[in-house]
């Protein structure tokens, strides 16, 4: 085939100017992502640096092995996880076979429980709370008289706070698997209701359930509002309570809640890389 | 009394019938396909015998057995998916001896028949894969040795094939039916592909609109269909409109030619306007063999497709195909030639008066 030197010409300018595009494009893309790592970066590197400060002179981790040697840090912090744990699968017993159920047989209903899913969003925090003591602090659902009784409580709102999260995660889950297929699949080969969700749906939302949780412990393991004011001595009022009266422990505190954060995430890459395939190949 | 039978089967969803007074006997160990268009009702009707619906009205028994309203989960009925719906969770053996464990079934029974059923679908080397490392034919016949496994009284295929490419449906449809005679099992194959429904089946129950048309076996609904839905949906056909000339001698004029029937033409006048149908294969060139009609046509065009000539002719005003057997030594006549071409009186099928 023979190309005339004025279409070479042309199909040459017209790759230049594509490379000149693709140059420039990746440069904007470049400053864009270092700008945005930078924001986020300096104050956790000025952070870190600060809570390295707290011997005169000396770059250490003093501050935190005075946060870990703190007598209030570590029943804190496990009340945290217990609560946030408990949380998590009063979540998971509501969620799961909720979302099922919409999807498989209410389809009708899902804006309305998304909508209902959603509220933890609209409602701050410092409303939820005064509400939930106005209606808890007297007979017969007297909830906040007790320390313990008021832990309950605290851990159903948090389980509530989660909502957003874990049915978005799970209903992402189930929409990536032919659930109806399988569910008719089970019941044909004789499988109950108990049997389908416990052996077929569950494991199969490995994923989106682990993300679900992760993102609920992520939230309720620093929360402050809500235990603040129901008189809880969870990590948040902790936190809140160490930058009154510490100067670099606060920042430690800020690292060591950063990180486990990140750790939560990291795992949910590390589980969610392993199945992806095999639940997109399944369909 | 049949295996399984559906007397008086109707679903009604909101105010419209997906299925009508379904009647069906089937017999123990007998093929049956339900083919029609979408939304004809036939998967809504496995679906009940499934147990996934509930029928309006009527009852289906099963062995004498009443399980209109029983759980799918105790029908003990085998059923394959159009999408496999195989566990993606689970090895290819878990998926298969899923039904057992469900049962409670021993450890070395799962086993055992976990083995059986991979070699009977051929994938004895495939055990511990799961199922997004198998192709979609390897996929389906996982899927068939599961509901094979649990020995169901009655095995369902709602569109098995549908998802796969030509080939591999051509092979798995006859390795299904080859499982199904050597095990006897009652099967009910839903479908929209009238060949797959015609090469495959012992009887075909033809649905449109909710309704059954016709059931017979292959035979019967492609050579004598009774209505003109199934003349039309199952295989090609010539169809026109032509004038009862002769009600005694079986007489017709298609655009002033002459045809002669073998149909019945009980309640007909001489006068009426009827519609025909002709089979393409029916025809064939008059120069070779003279049958009852011998009909001067002209040649419109000619299409070759494989092992079959498709001819394209005009007889009166009305267009016909023909279509013949490809062999070297076949002499075709020229595009706009006049010819003439033969078919016998029980070629002309009468599907009823001409609408219109």
């Amino acid at each position: 085939m023979n190309i005339s030197p004025r279409t070479a010409q042309v199909v040459m300018k017209a790759s230049a100017s594509t490379a000149k595009d693709q140059i420039r494009n990746r440069f904007w893309s470049w400053v864009i992502f270092v700008g945005g790592a930078l924001y986020f970066l300096i104050p956790l590197a000025a952070t870190f640096y600060w809570s390295l400060r707290a011997k005169k002179d000396v770059l250490g981790f003093e501050a935190y092995r005075k946060l870990f040697a703190d007598s209030n840090f570590l029943p804190s912090f496990s009340e945290s996880i217990v609560n946030a744990i408990t949380a998590i699968f009063i979540s998971l017993l509501i969620i799961v076979p909720t979302a099922y159920w919409v999807m498989l047989r209410l389809p009708r209903l899902r804006p309305v429980i998304e909508f209902i899913t959603l509220l933890p969003f609209v409602i701050p925090a410092v409303v939820l709370v005064f509400g939930l003591i106005r209606l808890y602090s007297r007979p017969p659902l007297l909830f906040t008289a007790t320390y313990g009784s008021s832990r309950v409580l605290l851990v159903c709102v948090y389980a509530a706070l989660s909502f957003p999260y874990m049915f978005r995660a799970v209903d992402n889950g189930l929409r990536a698997m032919d659930v109806r297929s399988l569910t008719e699949a089970a019941q044909s080969l004789g499988a109950n209701w108990s049997t389908i969700l416990l052996r077929v749906i569950f494991p199969n939302l490995r994923v989106a359930l682990l993300s679900g949780a992760l993102l609920t412990f992520a939230i309720v393991i620093g929360e402050l509002t809500i235990a603040l004011y129901m008189a809880q001595h969870t990590l948040g009022p902790y936190m809140a309570e160490l930058t009154r009266s510490k100067v670099y422990e606060p920042s430690a505190m800020a690292i060591v809640a950063f990180a486990i954060t990140w750790a939560a995430m990291g795992i949910i890459q590390l589980i969610g890389r392993g199945q992806a395939g095999q639940i997109a190949g399944g369909r | 009394m049949a295996y399984l039978s559906l007397s008086n089967v109707s679903k009604q969803f909101g105010d419209s019938y997906a299925v009508q007074d379904f009647n069906l006997d089937v017999e123990k160990g007998e093929f049956i396909s339900f083919l029609g268009p979408s939304g004809c009702g036939k998967t809504t009707t496995l679906r009940m015998v499934a147990g996934f619906e509930v029928p309006t009205n009527g009852t289906i028994t099963l062995d004498g057995g009443n399980i209109t309203y029983k759980a799918p989960n105790q029908r003990n009925m085998g059923m394959i998916f159009q999408s496999y719906a195989l566990f993606p969770n689970m090895t290819v053996g878990q998926n298969i001896g899923f039904g057992l464990r469900v049962r409670k079934a021993g450890k070395s029974e799962i086993a055992d028949r976990v083995k059986e059923m991979v070699s009977l679908v051929n994938l004895e080397k495939h055990v511990d894969k799961y199922p997004y490392q198998l192709s979609g034919g390897q996929q389906q016949r996982v899927a068939l040795a599961r509901a094979l496994a649990i020995r169901p009284d009655v095995l369902l295929l709602d569109e098995p094939l549908s998802a796969l490419d030509a080939k591999i449906r051509v092979s798995l449809r006859a390795q299904i039916r080859d499982i199904q005679r050597r095990l006897g099992i009652t099967a009910i194959f839903v479908t929209h592909d009238q060949e797959e429904a015609l090469s495959i089946s012992d009887r075909i129950v033809v649905m449109y609109e909710g309704n059954v048309e016709q059931v017979g076996t292959p035979f019967d609904i492609y050579n004598f269909p009774q209505t003109q839905f199934v003349a039309n949906f199952v295989g090609s056909l010539n169809t026109a409109v032509a004038e009862v000339k002769d009600r005694e001698k079986g007489l017709l004029s298609v655009d002033g030619v002459q045809f002669a029937s073998a149909a019945k033409m009980d309640g007909l006048q001489k006068g009426d306007k009827v519609r025909i149908a002709i089979r393409p294969e029916r025809f064939s060139f008059a120069s070779e063999v003279k049958k009852a009609n011998v009909v001067d046509c002209q040649i419109e065009n000619i299409t070759f497709l494989g092992s079959v000539v498709r001819v394209h002719i005009l007889i009166g005003n009305s267009k016909f195909t023909m279509d013949t057997f490809n062999y070297p030594s076949l002499a075709l006549p020229k595009i706009g030639a006049e010819e003439q071409v033969t078919c016998s009186r029980e070629a002309v099928l009468i599907l009823g008066p001409a609408e219109g």
